[in-house]
C-alpha cells in the first residue's frame, strides 16, 4: 500500500463517517464579537501587568537608568557571556553598552550552540508583544534567529512600544498570510512543576525572560 | 499496578492503599484545581470562549475531512511530508522507517498521549534508536520505566527523594533535597541531547488547516528546543486535531492553559509551519507529520462524535473525585480520569475496558469544568447501555435489575415487597442501622451503616392518615 | 421558565408529590415533612398512589429497558396538569434529563416525557423559584450544614435556594463547609460496585462536615443522606444528617437521635 492510498483511505472513512451525521453536523462557528479596543497607554499598561503576572521582568523608561538596573539583575543571575543575532543592530547596541556594567562578555550564538558552559544572556528584537497574556512574539521571519530566547538563561527581548497588540488575534492575523516556519509565544520563563507541584525555573529554556519595552 | 484498564478494580484498591500516591494526589489535584479556579474567575469571557471553542471544534468534526485534506495541502506546500497510519502497527511501521530514512540514531521527544497510544517509543528502540523523553516528568518515568499518570502532570505520584534516587542512579547524579538542583540535572542532561539528537519528536495541541501548521503549547520549552535544533522534526498527531483555521487558535489558546494549570498562557507557544525556509538561521530541514486515526474516524461515526473535542486539558481528571482517590495509572491505559474513562473504551474496546464507565459517581464535576464542553457524563451512561447491549454485564446484575424493575411496576406489589423487607429487617437489626448487608452489597457496609427498612413505609402511613382504604 | 399550570392564580396551588422510594421504604418523615411544608405555603397536595420508582438506579447502571419500563409507569402515575415536587434533586433530574434520553427513540411518550419533565420540582427549587418563599417558617433550632448533591446542583442548577432557606430559619445556625458542591460518594450503583473509592470519597466528606462543628447535616437528597449517615453513625460522630424537608418542617428539633437513622415512621 502506497502513502498516498493510505491516505486517501482515510480522507474516505472520514467522509463517510462524517457523512453519517448530515443535518445534526456543526456550522461554521460564529466569529470573534467586536470589541472596544484599548488606547496605547492602556494597552502596553496591561502588557507590562500580563507579563509581569508570567514572572517575567519589564523595564520601561529612559534608557541610562534601565542599562545599569539590567546590568545589575544579569550579574545577580551570574550572566558571564552577552550574545546577539549578527544581524540584529539594536541588540547588539544594547548589549555592547551593557559589557561596561559587569564582567560580561560578547559571544557569538555559535558558541552557545557549541553547548558553551558559560552562562549566558541572549538578546533578540521581539516581532511583536500581545497585551492579553504578556507574550513576546518572536519568529524565524527574514532568517532571524530564535537561539537568544532558546538557549539562554536569561533572555533580553527589545519590543518597540509600537508593535504591542492587544490580542492573540491581531498578531496572528500579521503572520497567518505567510507563516514563517517557526513563530515562538514567549511568556514568562522555562517552567515546570512537574516535580512535587513546585514551581521551577529555568527547566530548559532562559530562567528569567526580561522585556525592554523601547 | 496491572496494566490494561479490565484490571481497575483491583489497581483502584492497590492506590487508596498507597500512603505516597494519596499524598502526591491530593497535593495535586488541589492545586491545579485552585489556580483553575482563580484564573476562570479572573476571565470574564470565559464562558462564552468555551461556547465558541466547542463550535469551532464541532465545526471542524463535521466537516474532518475537508479540514483534513486542507491540511496535507498546506502542509506539503510548505516542505513537510504527511504520512497516514490507521491503526498502532501502522503507526510505529511509519516512525521506524522514517527514522531509519532520516539516518538518526538520536531522537528528542516532547508530551505527547498520543504516541503513548501507539507505543511510540518501543517502536524507535527496536529500530536501532536512542528515544530520550525531554518533558521532565515524561523523563522522570521513562528513567523509571513507568507510564504517565495525568495528561498534563505525568510524574505526579513522584516524590523528589524517588527522583533524587533515580538521578542518582540512573545519571550518576549526586543526591539533593533540592527540587531547582533536580530540575538543573535534568537540564543539564537533556541540553546534550538537544544539541546531538538528528530528530526532535513531538506531538501536536493543534493542526491548522489553513496554514498546515503544527501548534504546540509548553512550558518548559523542551517542545521548542526539539522542532529548533535538530534536523528532522516528526511530529505525531491524531486526525482530530484539526481546526480549520488559524483565527481560531487563541480561543483554544486562552482556554487550554487556564483549563490545565489555571495559567493565562503557558510560557511557549509553537507556530510550526512546514520545513526551514531558504535563508533561515535555523529549524528542521525535514519535517513529517504522522497523523493517527487508531480508531477516531470510528468514534466520529457515532454517538460519541463530541469526546473527540478533547483539548487534552487535564481539568476533568483534577475535577474527578474518583481520579482524585485513585489517580491515573490505576485506569490502566493511557488516558485517565472522566476522559480516560470514556475515551479508552472508544479506542481499545468497550471489552477490554469495561470496569471504566462504571467508576464514576456521574456527580458531573468533569462536565462542569470541561473547556470544550464535552457531556462526559451522558457519555458514561451511554457506555453502561452499550455494556448490556453488548453482554457485558454480569448476569446478577442483569437478574436484579430485572427483578427491581418486576416490583416497582406494581405500587401493591412494592408495598408487600417492603413489609416482608420491614419486618426481617427489623427482627433482625431491632430498629438499628444494618452494619452488614449481604453479597454483593458487603462493600457498602464494610466502614458504613445501611439504613433499616421502615416497618410502616410512606405509602401505608399516607393511607392510613387519609383514610384510604387498601 | 417556570411552569405554569394555567389554573387559577389565586386559587390553590396543585401540587402532586413524588415521595420517591428512598423516602417510602427508609424514611418516611420525609415525605411526610415534604407535605407539611407545601401546605403550609398554600399547595394542595396530592398523593398518587400508584407511584413507585423513577427508574434512576436502572438507568444509572446502563440497564434501559428496565428504565424505561419503570419510567413508563412514572409517567402514567403523574398525570394530567399541575405541578410535581419531591423531595429529591436526583429524582427530579433523572425525569427531567434522563426520561428524554430513554425515549429519544420514542417520539410520543417523548413528548410526554417532556410535558412531565415540565412539570416536576425539586422541593427547594419549587418552594423558592415558584412559590417565592423567603421565610419558610420552621423553628427548628441547631446548627446545620449543607452538602449539595451533585444532581441537584449540576443536574438541576439549584446552588442558593436550599441555602437561602436555611439561612431564613431563625433557630438554624447555618455554616458553610469547605468542598460543599464535592460528591459524598454515593452514586447510587457505584456505591455497591466501587465500595473502597466510595468510602474514601465519604471520609473526606465527613472530614468537611466534622471542621464545621455542626449537629445536623442537611441535604436535598435521600441517597447523599443514607450514605453520609451511614457512615457518621458507624464511626459513632455526634452529627446527625437530616433531610432538608425535615428541617423546613421544623421537625426532628433538639438534640441529634441515633445518627443514621433519618426520619420517622419506625415503630
Amino acid at each position: 500500500m502506497t502513502p498516498t492510498d493510505e491516505r486517501e483511505l482515510l480522507l474516505r472513512r472520514v467522509r463517510s463517517a462524517v457523512g453519517k451525521h448530515g443535518a445534526e453536523a456543526g456550522g461554521a462557528a460564529p466569529a470573534e464579537g467586536a470589541r472596544n479596543p484599548l488606547a496605547e497607554d492602556e494597552r502596553l499598561d496591561l502588557f507590562e501587568r500580563m507579563f509581569l503576572s508570567a514572572g517575567g521582568v519589564i523595564f520601561r523608561g529612559p534608557m541610562e537608568k534601565v542599562m545599569s538596573d539590567l546590568g545589575e539583575i544579569l550579574r545577580t543571575e551570574g550572566v558571564a557571556a552577552l550574545f546577539f543575532p549578527e544581524d540584529d543592530a539594536s541588540a547588539r547596541e544594547i548589549a555592547e553598552a551593557l559589557v561596561p556594567f559587569g564582567p560580561f562578555h560578547l559571544t557569538t550564538g555559535a558558541e552557545v550552540r557549541g553547548g558553551s558552559p558559560a552562562v549566558t544572556a541572549g538578546f533578540r528584537s521581539a516581532e511583536a508583544g500581545i497585551a492579553e497574556t504578556g507574550t513576546v512574539v518572536e519568529t524565524s521571519a527574514g532568517g532571524r534567529t530564535l537561539l537568544p530566547g532558546l538557549l539562554a538563561d536569561v533572555h533580553v527581548s527589545l519590543l518597540p512600544a509600537s508593535s504591542v497588540v492587544e490580542r492573540m488575534d491581531e498578531a496572528l492575523a500579521a503572520l497567518a498570510a505567510g507563516p514563517p516556519r517557526n513563530i515562538s509565544f514567549l511568556s514568562g520563563p522555562s517552567k515546570s512543576a512537574d516535580i512535587e507541584q513546585t514551581l521551577a525555573v529555568g527547566a530548559h529554556g532562559p530562567r528569567k525572560v526580561i522585556v525592554l519595552l523601547v | 499496578m496491572e496494566p490494561g484498564a479490565k484490571a481497575f478494580p483491583r489497581n483502584a484498591r492497590k492506590a487508596l492503599s498507597d500512603p505516597a500516591l494519596q499524598a502526591a494526589l491530593g497535593r495535586t489535584t488541589g492545586r491545579f484545581l485552585d489556580h483553575r479556579a482563580a484564573a476562570v474567575a479572573a476571565f470574564p469571557e470565559f464562558e462564552a470562549t468555551r461556547e465558541r471553542a466547542s463550535a469551532i471544534k464541532l465545526e471542524a468534526l463535521s466537516r474532518l475531512d475537508v479540514h483534513l485534506s486542507r491540511f496535507i495541502e498546506e502542509a506539503e506546500k510548505r516542505g513537510a511530508v504527511v504520512h497516514v497510519a490507521k491503526g498502532p502497527v501502522q503507526a510505529r511501521g511509519i516512525a521506524a522507517q522514517i527514522a531509519r530514512e532520516e539516518g538518526v540514531a538520536l531522537a528528542v521527544k516532547s508530551k505527547s498521549m498520543v504516541s503513548e497510544e501507539i507505543s511510540f517509543n518501543a517502536a524507535l528502540a527496536e529500530a536501532g534508536l536512542e528515544v530520550v523523553e525531554s518533558d521532565l516528568g515524561e523523563f522522570i518515568l521513562q528513567l523509571a520505566g513507568e507510564p504517565p499518570s495525568h495528561i498534563i502532570a505525568p510524574a505526579v505520584h513522584k516524590s523528589r527523594a524517588e527522583i533524587s534516587e533515580l538521578f542518582s542512579r540512573r545519571l550518576g547524579a549526586p543526591p539533593t533535597d533540592s527540587i531547582p538542583e533536580l530540575v538543573a540535572i535534568a537540564r543539564r542532561h537533556l541540553r546534550e541531547k538537544f544539541l546531538s539528537a538528528g530528530m526532535g519528536v513531538s506531538g501536536a495541541n493543534f493542526l491548522v488547516a489553513d496554514t498546515g501548521s503544527v501548534v504546540l503549547v509548553t512550558n518548559e520549552g523542551n517542545g521548542r528546543m526539539g522542532t529548533i535544533l535538530p534536523r528532522v522534526h516528526l511530529a505525531v498527531a491524531g486526525i482530530e486535531k484539526v481546526i480549520p483555521r488559524m483565527a481560531d487558535l487563541p480561543a483554544f489558546l486562552r482556554l487550554l492553559p487556564r483549563s490545565a494549570s489555571g495559567q493565562i498562557l503557558s510560557s511557549y507557544v509553537s507556530i510550526l509551519t512546514g520545513t526551514r525556509q531558504a535563508g533561515d538561521a535555523e529549524g528542521p530541514e525535514r519535517m513529517h507529520i504522522l497523523l493517527v486515526d487508531c480508531g477516531r474516524s470510528a468514534i466520529l461515526e457515532g454517538k460519541y462524535r463530541e469526546v473527540l473535542k478533547c483539548i487534552r486539558c487535564g481539568a476533568c481528571l483534577n475535577s474527578c473525585p474518583v481520579y482524585q482517590s485513585v489517580g491515573g495509572h490505576a485506569y490502566g491505559w493511557v488516558y485517565s480520569g472522566p476522559i480516560g474513562a470514556v475515551l479508552t473504551p472508544l479506542l481499545i474496546g468497550l471489552s477490554e475496558a469495561a470496569p471504566l464507565p462504571d467508576a464514576s459517581t456521574l456527580c458531573g464535576a468533569c462536565a462542569e469544568v470541561c473547556p470544550v464542553k464535552i457531556p462526559l457524563p451522558d457519555f458514561l451512561l451511554e457506555l453502561r447501555a452499550d455494556a448490556r447491549e453488548q453482554g457485558l454485564k454480569t448476569p446478577g446484575e442483569i437478574a436484579g435489575m430485572k427483578g427491581y424493575a418486576g416490583v416497582m411496576k406494581r405500587a401493591g406489589l412494592l408495598e408487600a415487597v417492603e413489609r416482608i423487607a420491614g419486618v426481617l429487617v427489623q427482627f433482625f437489626t431491632k430498629g438499628k442501622p444494618v452494619e452488614g448487608l449481604p453479597h454483593p452489597f458487603s462493600g457498602w457496609t464494610e466502614r458504613r451503616d445501611f439504613p433499616a427498612v421502615a416497618i410502616r413505609p410512606f405509602r401505608k402511613l399516607w393511607k392510613a392518615r387519609r383514610g384510604v382504604r387498601e | 421558565m417556570p411552569y405554569t399550570t394555567g389554573m387559577d392564580p389565586k386559587g390553590p396551588i396543585p401540587v402532586s408529590l413524588f415521595f420517591t422510594c428512598l423516602a417510602d421504604a427508609f424514611s418516611p418523615g420525609v415525605g411526610f415533612a415534604t407535605v407539611k411544608v407545601l401546605e403550609r405555603f398554600g399547595a394542595e397536595v396530592r398523593v398518587p398512589l400508584s407511584q413507585t420508582c423513577c427508574g434512576q438506579p436502572a438507568y444509572n447502571s446502563g440497564n434501559r429497558k428496565e428504565a424505561r419500563a419503570m419510567a413508563r409507569k412514572f409517567l402514567l402515575s403523574f398525570p394530567g396538569e399541575g405541578y410535581i415536587v419531591t423531595p429529591s434533586g436526583s429524582c427530579a433530574a433523572m425525569v427531567r434529563h434522563g426520561y428524554p434520553v430513554l425515549f429519544r427513540d420514542e417520539p410520543r411518550t417523548l413528548a410526554l416525557a417532556h410535558a412531565v419533565g415540565e412539570r416536576i420540582y425539586e422541593l427547594s427549587q419549587f418552594l423558592v423559584d415558584v412559590l417565592g418563599v423567603t421565610d419558610p417558617k420552621s423553628d427548628f433550632r441547631g446548627k446545620v450544614t449543607y452538602h449539595d448533591s451533585c444532581h441537584l446542583r449540576r443536574g438541576l442548577g439549584v446552588v442558593e435556594a436550599p441555602r437561602k432557606l436555611l439561612r431564613a430559619v431563625p433557630g438554624v445556625e447555618f455554616v458553610e463547609m469547605e468542598e460543599a458542591d464535592r460528591c459524598c460518594g454515593f452514586g447510587g450503583v457505584f456505591s455497591i460496585k466501587y465500595p473502597q473509592i466510595s468510602c474514601r470519597m465519604t471520609e473526606r466528606k465527613i472530614e468537611r462536615i466534622l471542621a464545621t462543628g455542626a449537629s445536623y447535616v442537611t441535604s436535598g437528597d435521600l441517597g447523599c443522606l443514607m450514605n453520609i449517615g451511614g457512615m457518621l453513625s458507624r464511626q459513632g460522630y455526634p452529627v446527625k444528617a437530616i433531610h432538608l424537608a425535615e428541617i423546613l418542617a421544623g421537625e426532628s428539633s433538639g438534640a441529634p437521635a441515633a445518627a443514621g437513622s433519618p426520619g420517622e415512621g419506625r415503630s
